[in-house]
This record gives C-alpha cells, sequence and structure tokens, in this order.
C-alpha cells in the first residue's frame, strides 16, 4: 500500500515537472514552431518569472526585497506581465536580426539577466537565491494564508489548523500536479486556436518566405514581435511554477542554460516543433525518460550484481549518472534518426478553419 | 518506447526491491555537476561505512543489510528535487544522508523530505540559511559546519593578527557571497575598519581594476573566492600593482597550486582558514587507520563528515530498533549527542552490543564529535594554513 502510495506520488510529481516543461516547450513552439525566432534565452524569461513570482509572493524576508506575501494568482499575472514587457522590449531591438544573430542575442540576453539577478543582491539575495517559496494549493497550510481572506471568512483559525492536520502530508500534490496540467490544457488550446487562426496561417507565411508575405502586405516585423511576446509570456507563466515547484531559485544552478534553454529546445525538436501536441509530449517524454531512466540503471546495476555474483559492482554504481547522461543521449539520437521532423510532426491548419 | 522502458524499469525494480529486510537509506549526491572531483572520495567514505556496518553484523538482531540507494542530483535543485522525491516515494528509504550542495539540500527539504516527514543528514551543505530553515520541525541535519562558524572564526584570527582595516572581495557565487556577509558583520562588530566589500565575477582574465578600486583603502585584503576560477588571478594582480601586502581567505584558496603559480616567497603573509579536524583524537586516528585501508583520502574537504554522515545515521536506526522514518530524529541527537559509552569510526559491532543490551552510546566521528544543537547544526573546527618550505602547514585553532 505505502509503494502504491510512492508510486502515485512520483507520478504527481513527474506530471507536475513535465507539465512545466510543457509550457516552456508550448511557448518556444510559439516563437520557433510558429515564427521561426531562434530564441536561445529561455533560462532568461524563466528566470523573469520565477522571481518576480518570488519575490511578491514570499512571506516578509531580511535577506531579499519583500517579499510583498501577495495572493500567489497576483505573483503568476506579474511574472507573466514583466516576462512579456521585456520581450517586447528585446523584440523591438533585436528581432529584425536573422535566425541565427536572434539566438546570439537571445543568448547575450539571457546571461545579461542572469547577471543582474546575481549583482542586484539587495533585491535578489543574489547568489545565495529566494527560499520559501509558497506552492499553489500547499500554501493554504501556511498561517499567513489560512489566517487572512478568504479561507479565514469560511473557519477560524483553529479549525483550519485541526482540518490540515487532519489531511495526510500529500493531499496537495493531486491538486498541484492537476493544476499545471489543466494550465498546459488551457494554452494548449488557446494556442490551438491561434494556429488555426489568419494570425497563425500568417506566422506560416512569415516564416516560410518573409519577402513574400511582406510583399503581400503583410506586417513581418510586427508579426515577429507577437510572437516572441506571446511566447515570452508562457516562459514567465512556466518559470513561476518551477519556482512554486523547487521552493528555492537561484541565478547559477537552477537557470543554467544546459537544463532550461536546451533541454526544452531538445524537447520540441524531439516531439515535433510547429505542433503543440508534439511540444506537450516532447516535454514529457523527455522528462520521464530522464528521471525514470536512473531507477531502470540503477533497477539494472542490481539485477546484475544478483546475476553475477562474482562481479564488483560498486565501478558501475559510481558511475550511473554519467551512464545515464550516455544513455539519454543516445535514445535521443535514436529518436530523432526514427523521427527527423519530430514524433508529431507540423500539420498544416485546413483553410476551413476546423481544428485537426 | 516509453513503454517498453518503463515495463524494464518495474521489473528490474520489483528484482531490486526483491530483498525486503533491508534497511534503505537515500544518498543524492552531486555524482555529475559542477564537483564531481570533490564528490568521487565522498561517496567512497559513504561506501565505506556502509561495509563497516554490513561487515560487523548488520542491522538489528536479524542482521538486515544497510543499504545505501545512490541517485544523482546534479547540484541543481530541479535535478535534486526529483532525485529525493523518487528516493522517498518510489525506493522508500528511512532517512536521507547526502545532499551535497547547499542549494540542493534547502530545496530538497523544503520540498520534499519536511512535508514527508523524512530526516536529511547532509555531509556537507555549509550554507548559513540552513540554520533557520525550518519551523516547527526536526529534521535536518548536518555533518559539516556552517559557514558562519568559519566567517566568525576568520574574523577572530584577522583581528588577533593586529589587522585593524581590510578590503574584501568575494566571488559571486553562494558559497563565497555568505561567508563574506558573515565575515564583514563579524569583524565590524569586533571593531575592525572594512574599508571597501565587492563582489567579482569569477573566471575573468584580469581583475586589475577591482583590485585598484579596493587597494585605494587598505593593504589587507580578505579573499573570498576558488582558488581555479578567480583567486589566483586575483592575488597575482594585487601583487603585481602592489595594492595589497597581506591576505586573509578560506577554504576556497586553499590549493598546493597557488604556492606553485604565485610562488612561496610571496605568500609571506597569508592565512587561509579551512575545516579541519582535529587529527590527534582518537576519533581521527581511527578514521585515518580504516580510510587509509581503504585507499581513501582521509583528511579531503567533507571526506570524514561523509563517512560520519553515513555512520551516524546507521547508528541512529539500530538505536529506533526498525526502519521507522519518524523516529529518526530523536535517536540521532542521542546517538551523536550522548550521553553514552563513546564510540569511534569503525566500531559498529560495539555500538551494536552496548545498543542491544539496552546501553547508551555517544558517537566521535572523523570530522569531530558531532554534537548537533537545536538547529540540527554542529559546531566546526578550523585550521589557519600558512607557506612553510613551499607547502601548505596547517594548524588548527582550538
Amino acid at each position: 500500500m505505502e509503494q502504491l502510495l510512492g508510486y502515485f506520488l512520483y507520478l504527481m510529481s513527474l506530471l507536475t515537472v513535465g507539465g512545466i516543461y510543457a509550457l516552456l516547450a508550448l511557448g518556444l513552439n510559439v516563437q520557433w514552431g510558429f515564427a521561426g525566432l531562434f530564441n536561445a534565452g529561455i533560462a532568461g524569461f524563466a528566470a523573469i518569472g520565477a522571481y518576480t513570482y518570488a519575490l511578491l509572493t514570499t512571506a516578509e524576508s531580511t535577506y531579499h526585497y519583500g517579499g510583498l506575501g501577495l495572493p500567489l494568482f497576483v505573483g503568476e499575472i506579474f511574472a507573466m506581465t514583466l516576462a512579456g514587457i521585456i520581450a517586447a522590449i528585446i523584440g523591438f531591438i533585436c528581432i529584425r536580426l536573422r535566425a541565427d544573430y536572434l539566438a546570439i542575442a537571445t543568448i547575450g540576453i539571457a546571461e545579461i539577466i542572469k547577471l543582474i539577478i546575481k549583482n542586484e543582491s539587495h533585491v535578489t539575495n543574489g547568489p545565495r537565491g529566494i527560499n520559501k517559496i509558497p506552492r499553489t494549493w500547499e500554501h493554504l497550510t501556511e498561517e499567513r494564508f489560512y489566517t487572512s481572506p478568504p479561507l479565514n471568512w469560511i473557519k477560524d483559525q483553529e479549525s483550519w489548523q485541526l482540518f490540515f492536520d487532519s489531511l495526510p502530508y500529500w493531499w496537495w500534490q493531486p491538486f498541484f500536479a492537476g493544476t499545471i496540467l489543466l494550465l498546459v490544457f488551457i494554452v494548449y488550446l488557446l494556442l490551438e486556436r491561434a494556429r488555426i487562426s489568419p494570425w497563425g496561417r500568417m506566422m506560416i507565411a512569415v516564416r516560410e518566405n518573409e519577402g513574400a508575405a511582406s510583399a503581400a502586405g503583410k506586417n513581418v516585423t510586427r508579426r515577429r514581435i507577437e510572437a516572441f511576446i506571446v511566447g515570452a509570456v508562457i516562459m514567465g507563466l512556466a518559470g513561476a511554477f518551477l519556482a512554486q515547484h523547487v521552493k528555492l531559485i537561484e541565478p547559477t544552478q537552477t537557470f543554467d542554460p544546459s537544463k532550461m534553454t536546451f533541454l526544452v529546445w531538445v524537447m520540441l525538436i524531439a516531439g515535433g516543433s510547429g505542433n503543440n501536441r508534439g511540444a506537450i509530449l516532447g516535454a514529457f517524454l523527455v522528462w520521464f525518460i530522464w528521471s525514470s531512466s536512473e531507477l531502470v540503471i540503477n533497477g539494472v546495476i542490481e539485477l546484475f550484481a544478483t546475476m553475477f555474483d562474482s562481479v564488483d559492482i560498486g565501478i558501475l554504481k559510481n558511475r550511473a549518472g554519467f551512464l545515464r547522461m550516455l544513455l539519454i543521449g543516445l535514445l535521443l539520437q535514436l529518436i530523432l534518426q526514427k523521427y527527423p521532423k519530430g514524433i508529431l510532426p507540423e500539420m498544416r491548419p485546413a483553410i476551413s478553419g476546423k481544428f485537426n | 518506447m516509453k513503454r517498453n522502458l518503463f515495463l524494464t524499469g518495474f521489473c528490474a525494480l520489483s528484482v531490486a526491491t526483491a530483498g525486503f529486510s533491508d534497511v534503505k537509506v537515500g544518498n543524492p549526491m552531486a555524482v555529475t555537476g559542477p564537483i564531481p572531483e570533490l564528490v568521487k572520495p565522498m561517496t567512497a567514505a559513504i561506501d565505506l561505512a556502509v561495509d563497516h556496518v554490513n561487515s560487523q553484523g548488520g542491522f538489528f538482531s536479524g542482521g538486515e543489510k544497510y543499504e545505501v540507494v545512490r541517485v544523482d542530483t546534479g547540484c541543481d535543485a530541479v535535478g535534486g528535487v526529483d532525485a529525493v522525491t523518487k528516493l522517498i516515494n518510489v525506493e522508500l528509504v528511512t532517512a536521507i544522508v547526502g545532499p551535497v550542495c547547499s542549494g540542493v539540500a534547502i530545496a530538497q527539504a523544503q520540498s520534499v523530505t519536511i512535508p514527508a516527514g523524512v530526516v536529511t543528514l547532509s555531509v556537507s551543505a555549509s550554507s548559513e540559511a540552513i540554520t533557520n530553515m525550518e519551523s516547527n520541525t526536526d529534521l535536518v541535519f548536518r555533518t559539516a559546519a556552517s559557514d558562519a562558524y568559519q566567517g566568525v572564526t576568520l574574523a577572530e584570527l584577522a583581528i588577533s593578527k593586529g589587522i585593524t582595516d581590510i578590503a574584501v572581495s568575494f566571488a559571486n557565487d553562494d558559497y563565497n557571497a555568505a561567508i563574506a556577509a558573515v565575515f564583514v558583520e563579524a569583524y565590524k562588530g569586533m571593531g575592525g575598519k572594512i574599508t571597501g566589500n565587492e563582489a567579482h565575477e569569477p573566471a575573468k582574465a584580469s581583475y586589475r581594476s577591482e583590485v585598484a578600486t579596493l587597494g585605494a583603502g587598505s593593504n589587507n585584503l580578505a579573499l573570498f573566492a576558488y582558488y581555479g576560477s578567480s583567486g589566483i588571478t586575483i592575488m597575482r594582480n594585487a601583487l603585481e600593482t602592489s595594492a595589497f601586502s597581506s591576505f586573509i581567505g578560506a577554504d576556497g584558496m586553499l590549493a598546493q597550486e597557488v604556492i606553485d603559480q604565485i610562488g612561496a616567497e610571496n605568500l609571506k603573509n597569508v592565512t587561509f582558514t579551512t575545516s579541519a579536524s582535529d587529527s590527534s583524537t582518537d576519533a581521527f586516528k581511527a578514521w585515518k587507520k580504516l580510510a587509509d585501508a581503504a585507499a581513501i583520502p582521509a583528511s579531503d574537504p567533507f571526506v570524514p563528515n561523509s563517512y560520519d554522515a553515513a555512520f551516524l545515521m546507521a547508528l541512529a536506526i539500530e538505536k529506533v530498533g526498525s526502519a521507522d522514518r519518524s523516529a529518526i530524529a530523536t535517536a540521532l541527537r542521542e546517538v551523536a549527542n550522548g550521553p553514552g559509552e563513546k564510540i569511534l569510526p569503525g566500531e559498529w559491532k560495539k555500538a551494536k552490543e552496548i545498543l542491544a543490551a539496552g546501553g547508551s552510546i555517544n558517537y566521535s566521528g572523523a570530522a569531530g564529535p558531532h554534537d548537533f544543537d537545536k538547529n540540527g547544526d554542529v559546531a566546526g573546527l578550523f585550521s589557519k594554513n600558512t607557506v612553510v618550505d613551499g607547502k601548505w602547514k596547517a594548524v588548527v585553532i582550538k
């Protein structure tokens, strides 16, 4: 029973992180899949979202600015807004750059954002980061939330305390995972609607043949900026939920480009760029493989040990972490060999404007 | 593809978990990531502790095996939270011995272990933020001393050397920024004057402008950096421009490479502190003998702390008498703080016999006596290191 509950909670955690990555991949899909903008600064936009959310919603702290202790949804909305505003500023300056030049510019901008976070330590606590970030649903068990509206209208402090104590410690996990999955679904529906709308079809025209699109009277620059902003807003939202999931964010390791930017690229490319379902599938697939491969590899090593008593497995055990990276790289190679356009390739929207 | 992988995984898992009577402890380490070479001897030390427990009778009356399930955090919060989630939910470990990096230790504790009521005993997380992290729970412990202690020790050292004013330069990473902040507070509190306090970005080619700005105020520099990324360059720039003549600093600067690159003759006024083990204690001698036999570098950073953590956790589980998660914290305090018969590294059989007879024990570890205070912290022991005959010579500060 305990084991079953354990598997269930692990599945919830997989869905949570997979969902956060799915949001990032959907954001990138708007930028790259729709409009062909090579954004290599995903970590930067996620960091803006995460830090905005954290500063606005954490309880007051001596280590950093605030926290302002605002309701969580305010933090999430501001995370999206600020990520969008910064994307707009960047967009006006460098959106005219061609693919690879835009990539270089966005890498640079992501690093600038990280350096600002690292050095403005009176606001962000610098490299030591912000912790105790409130997590949706779980935050209700914190005293400052159940003693303030709307919760204190329903019951008084003591009965809330008793109520939360009577719940199992993991009660919020399925709700948290469900909230993220719901958001992924909402963002998916919106983007799917956008994709088959005239706006989405124009995106394809801009991406495939910019000259022809602008000759047909389309404002190419404006469309590109729009896609850049929409993508960044979604990334900002993902950043806010990433901060909730890990509860401690710091600029160097949490927003390391290899684990944020490039992993999201791998997810989108493997799943199928240009296809929203592909982006979601890629994110969940890559994260599931990444996370569960550790259990599989450890299990296989144990199996080896029980099958061949004489073999010393210490050497394998010490290298399991590196072995995992190698195998995942290999697996991705295989996926890309088999599905060069991603597992779910892009489908052109039908003229009728129906979902396909 | 995915389903096959999962099926294989679950098959492998069910085989792996067949030996149900083993006592499992989770061990998230930064196997990959920024510091793999530092972590390698630490994992070896943990494996040695497991060996000692298993070869001297294992757990309880049935001789159950001590099994440490190692996972990789990569030293980042997302990876660490994921790794510990697997340990707690899938492997159903009794407790966590491990997180190497402070950031991972904090993230995994707040996100996973504290809500689940599982004890974390960190082997090397030294951030002072861990001290006051918990409210109303007693679940996070560590066998490494907080940076706060080393910063204070260094400030005391500076005052005792007669340094009345000093400039501070620190690398902008979590470790060095934290220890610099503690040093500045403590030094000011002892009546010293800080003439300048600047962060620097690691791994730049030159720090001449930083050194020139800071050097205007004082001849003494407190340098908090890793030698490889910025420390050596800053010292070289400082000596070239005669901006500073004397230096103090912490662990990150302590390496033979500093002497090789800058020259012993230029390092007369240099003192670096590091967390140290008092090599004169019985416990350290016992550990040294065991470590040498297993070809583990006994005095490397956090290696004795790692052994102690794995061994202490085993003692606590034996004390509880079952793999019950909820009783570990109390038992851990009892076996570490005493009172009771003194147990040295490697003395599992003796400890087991005393506990079986209903006695109490007090583990005295390789890295120190490990008496946990109310926050689950241990007092640190530090050494001051100066250059003697072209080598670092350590003297333990008592």
